[in-house]
């Protein structure tokens, strides 16, 4: 027999005599309040209310849905009349009961209470999830459910005009188990007003269109997905993969649209995703392999050599016009350097233009460490300078005013073989660094170690892909220095690293798991998928 | 000097009224100066923005040239953002669905106030707010207050009954004596001095400060690059230096240079000194910048960014002191305003004088700066003046001492190892016997190959 009895407390009253109460004002009620010693419920004892409670029961009865709520609140200070009834449904919801949810709403209406809109959200969650649990399509719920969560929207669009966005997702997540899914749309512009879309409001509906064939909706759905700066979950593509599976005949035109969505928003899909599209296409008697890219950027499988990344010449010119007004001018010159020097700068650069390679002096110099005495600093960049003497390129070294105080004969030999320009010590180089190559001409490249994340972030969103493309293509990295004096550098990976096509072969790169906010990988995808047509 | 203060009791009514906020929702919203350009709408700054009426002569709003119209960061074109409300039936709109999500939220559990206790003002801030959530971590503010409000009230009024007990207690005991009864309140030959009292004597102290001690300047130009949390910060700071200012030996003559009176900052400031702007009231509050004030080779502004370090105190030169709180926005402000000005930056030597900790950054608070300058002027000691640093933000010496200690003890007793027999060899051979050796828990149990070679058990949980 199950009992509730270590649930229940010895409530604490303060005492208050009589003779002083009356003397005393009338602000009395926070001392009348109960005072409990917790705020709100330890996840320990959720564990112990789900297994003891819900698991293997259907239903629990009014007298047991009593007691649960009534210890819920005088136990826990945060815990009141409005926000029960969501934890309790948020706890059935873990364990995907369907039954049980109902039965606590029966409880409910029962007493005279209506459950508030958090509840009801809850609900219609707890609904979603065994609508998946049970398969995902038209006959998973019940008639009754599907009419229960059509009920309960109308009632709410009903009372309210404009609904928040919590609201409208919980929303979306009922109105997908029925056949009124369409609303959601609407629905989800509703949810704009308030805020950013939600990926799960939004994959629900895209699993739900194409699962019901509206292949149109769905893609407007994944298009606006990636607008908003959010990458499409598995699910998405996994639930068009299967609608398509179904029509062998068109199953490449198909996979195609899918290639060039991910080409064009340069996303990489999951290995999850990878998996079915090989089991998809060797089940249809289609050449598909995953392979890698070896260092020189030819794929493994087929042997084909993968697409070299370009930037093309209008890309180019409309970077290197606004970068020196986004990234150093900005609002106020002063911040990163003066007038004068911008201009001083810009007399060399036309004057001493074009370079085969310009190089980051202090960065390079201070690659082995910070804590070294000048005279290493100045022996690595004279190596490195030296290196590219040896290539026959001319280079311009960039650094500051207290590298006059460098050991002469190095800054002597990088004056003679190179160009050296040195700015103010309170003054950033990174955007000089990148002016002059840009200044320079499409073939020249710039030799740092930085990510240039800062000044990728100024430029905003459309230049930012330009210049991401342009430094992947440009940008040597200092490795090390051998004991002999010979500089080991990183070459710049010079072909592209998200799908394309060669010839008739599409090149798909996957990652190993799903990461929700996709922020700037320097790293180069190691698997990637080889789909010959 | 006195001349310097600034009158503007006049013009302030004539403010006053655009920034009434009534109770009803529907006044609220029709405010003028709310419907303001969507630039502060994608701001995620929330300066007030200067009044758009202004034909008033009396009212000099000073533009400030240094001020940035949009913050630097401001470079996306909006795309990723919620588009703000124009007009009115919007903006009605928009305030229900916030409420609407408020209630939600509570309902679900999460920190946001209840609905009653959000007011007005709160929901002017609130609907400025770019995104969600920025609404949810300014809700949880609200959230904590509400709270800490309650259990203040709670505990006040346990407080009070044990109060009213006591002194029941206290009277009864009173009036069966006959003797006189000494103590605060009662015959006692200590004077009561007031708190009035003490304001006047270092009022007076100050005035005279005014007139020969040298000067220093906080520049309060820096509102638009501050939000609104940062900005109240700094006028509670700015509140702070002038008191402490005040209560010294030797007080400095402090001019409030750039000060806009309209925005979030100077507006808090005036709450915490309401009498600020009396001409009676010792505190120069100027809207003009401080090159107009005083001549630009005095200058000198103290600014963590730049590289040269203050080496000595001059008292001929005015420092100026950049009111800003700068947690948000990282960028060298007050250096690039420094370098446009032409005028001598400095900071101050904290590495030669002080080991850094690891935890907290290197930012003073305004109040801090002022109080070291104040040490600075009268002990031209830097490792006095430099007491006023916060001990939490420097190097624990000792921690870091028994730390090692403790480290070194652990390995010691892993490897079974005993300084004590190394370095008492002579001494102590008699007593080699008896040291225990082998761990004296595992003498008489049988070897077992199994657990041989495990790892020893970590008994002290450090």
């Amino acid at each position: 027999m199950f009992s509730l009895k270590f649930f229940r407390q010895n409530r604490n009253f303060v005492q208050i005599s009589t003779s002083l109460q009356i003397a005393c004002s009338t602000t009395r009620k926070s001392s009348a309040f109960k005072r409990p010693q917790l705020s709100v419920p330890h996840t320990d004892h959720l564990q112990t209310l789900k297994t003891d409670l819900f698991q293997q029961r259907s239903e629990l009865s009014p007298s047991e849905w009593k007691e649960l709520r009534t210890s819920l609140i005088s136990k826990y200070k945060h815990v009141s009349e409005s926000n029960v009834d969501a934890m309790i449904l948020g706890l059935c919801g873990c364990v995907e009961q369907l039954p049980l949810a109902k039965n606590y709403v029966h409880y409910l209406r029962g007493c005279g209470l209506e459950p508030n809109l958090a509840s009801i959200g809850r609900l219609l969650r707890i609904y979603n999830a065994s609508y998946h649990a049970s398969g995902g399509n038209d006959s998973a719920l019940s008639t009754e459910e599907q009419q229960d969560i059509l009920n309960v929207y109308g009632k709410i669009r009903e009372r309210y005009e404009i609904l928040d966005a919590t609201t409208c997702k919980n929303l979306i997540y009922g109105l997908v188990c029925t056949k009124e899914w369409r609303t959601g749309l609407d629905l989800l512009r509703m949810a704009q007003l308030t805020s950013k879309p939600s990926i799960g409001a939004l994959t629900e509906l895209t699993v739900k269109a194409f699962i019901e064939g509206e292949l149109e909706i769905g893609w407007n759905l994944l298009e606006e997905t990636v607008i908003k700066g959010k990458e499409p979950k598995c699910e998405s593509y996994l639930a068009y993969l299967k609608f398509i599976a179904n029509e062998p005949v068109t199953l490449q035109c198909s996979l195609e649209k899918l290639y060039s969505f991910l080409e064009s928003h340069e996303l990489v899909i999951t290995a999850k995703v990878a998996q079915y599209i090989i089991q998809l296409l060797q089940k249809n008697s289609f050449n598909a392999k995953s392979t890698q890219i070896d260092s020189r950027g030819i794929c493994q499988h087929c042997g084909l050599h993968l697409r070299d990344i370009s930037v093309s010449d209008a890309e180019y010119a409309k970077l290197s016009n606004s970068f020196i007004n986004k990234v150093l001018i900005r609002n106020d010159i002063f911040q990163k350097s003066t007038p004068e020097e911008v201009e001083r700068f810009k007399r060399y650069v036309t004057k001493t233009a074009p370079y085969d390679c310009v190089i980051d002096g202090l960065n390079v110099a201070y690659s082995m460490g910070p804590k070294r005495p000048p005279a290493a600093l100045a022996t690595l960049l004279v190596n490195v300078v030296k290196h590219f003497k040896s290539q026959g390129k001319y280079v311009l070294v960039l650094g500051r005013k207290h590298m006059n105080s460098w050991p002469k004969d190095a800054l002597m030999y990088i004056r003679k073989n190179a160009s050296l320009f040195l700015t103010n010590n309170l003054s950033q180089d990174d955007p000089f660094l990148l002016y002059a190559t840009l200044k320079s001409g499409q073939s020249t490249d710039f030799f740092s170690r930085d990510l240039m994340r800062s000044h990728a972030f100024l430029l905003g969103n459309d230049l930012r892909i330009i210049f991401r493309r342009w430094q992947q293509e440009h940008q040597y990295a200092l490795i090390t220095q051998t004991k002999d004096g010979r500089i080991i550098v990183k070459e710049p990976t010079r072909h592209l690293l998200y799908t394309h096509k060669v010839q008739d072969t599409w090149h798909v790169p996957y990652k190993s798991s799903y990461s929700p906010n996709p922020s700037d990988t320097f790293e180069v995808p190691e698997s990637w998928l080889c789909i010959k047509f | 000097m006195l001349r310097t203060l600034f009158r503007l009791a006049p013009a302030h009514s004539v403010l006053r009224q655009h920034f009434q906020l009534s109770q009803c929702t529907n006044k609220l919203l029709s405010a003028c100066s709310l419907t303001t350009s969507a630039v502060s709408r994608n701001c995620t700054k929330i300066a007030e923005t200067k009044t758009v009426e202004n034909a008033d002569q009396i009212t000099k709003t000073h533009n400030n040239p240094f001020a940035k119209t949009k913050p630097s960061y401001d470079t996306d074109e909006a795309t990723n953002k919620i588009p703000p409300p124009t007009g009115e039936e919007e903006r009605a709109k928009l305030l229900k669905v916030l409420q609407l999500e408020v209630d939600i939220a509570h309902q679900e559990g999460k920190r946001v106030p209840t609905l009653e206790s959000i007011t007005e003002e709160n929901w002017l801030h609130i609907l400025t707010l770019p995104s969600k959530s920025a609404r949810f971590k300014y809700y949880g503010y609200l959230w904590q207050v509400e709270v800490k409000r309650q259990a203040k009230e709670r505990k006040k009024e346990e407080r009070a009954v044990q109060v009213l007990e006591r002194k029941e207690e206290l009277r009864k005991q009173r009036e069966e004596t006959d003797h006189i009864i000494y103590g605060l309140g009662h015959t006692s030959f200590f004077l009561r001095i007031y708190d009035s009292t003490i304001n006047n004597f270092q009022n007076n102290r100050l005035t005279r400060a005014m007139q020969f001690s040298p000067k220093i300047v906080l520049d309060c130009s820096y509102d638009q690059n501050m939000t609104r949390r940062e900005a109240l910060n700094a006028a509670k700071q700015l509140m702070l230096c002038f008191a402490e200012n005040r209560a010294h030996d030797d007080p400095f003559d402090m001019h409030y240079c750039n000060v806009n009176l309209e925005s979030v900052c100077s507006k808090a400031l005036k709450r915490y000194i309401p009498t600020m702007l009396n001409p009676e009231f010792p505190m120069n509050v100027h809207e003009k910048c401080f090159t107009e004030l005083f001549p630009k080779e005095n200058l000198v502004y103290l600014t963590p960014h730049c590289r040269t370090d203050l080496e000595a105190y001059n008292p001929d030169s005015v420092y100026i002191i950049g009111a800003m709180v700068d947690t948000v926005n990282n960028e060298p402000l007050s250096l690039a305003k420094a370098k446009r000005l032409g005028i001598r930056m400095a900071r101050l030597p904290l590495d030669r004088y002080l080991q850094w900790g690891s935890g907290s950054g290197k930012s003073l608070t305004l109040n801090q700066m002022v109080n070291i300058l104040l040490d600075l002027k009268t002990t031209k000691d830097w490792a006095q003046a430099l007491k006023h640093v916060p001990r939490r933000k420097l190097l624990d010496m000792e921690s870091e001492g028994q730390q090692q200690k403790r480290l070194l003890e652990k390995r010691a007793n892993r490897l079974n190892f005993n300084l004590n027999d190394v370095l008492d060899e002579k001494r102590n051979k008699g007593r080699e016997e008896q040291r225990q050796k082998i761990r004296t828990h595992m003498k008489n149990t049988p070897f077992d190959v199994d657990a041989w070679g495990a790892k020893k058990k970590n008994r002290n949980s450090n």
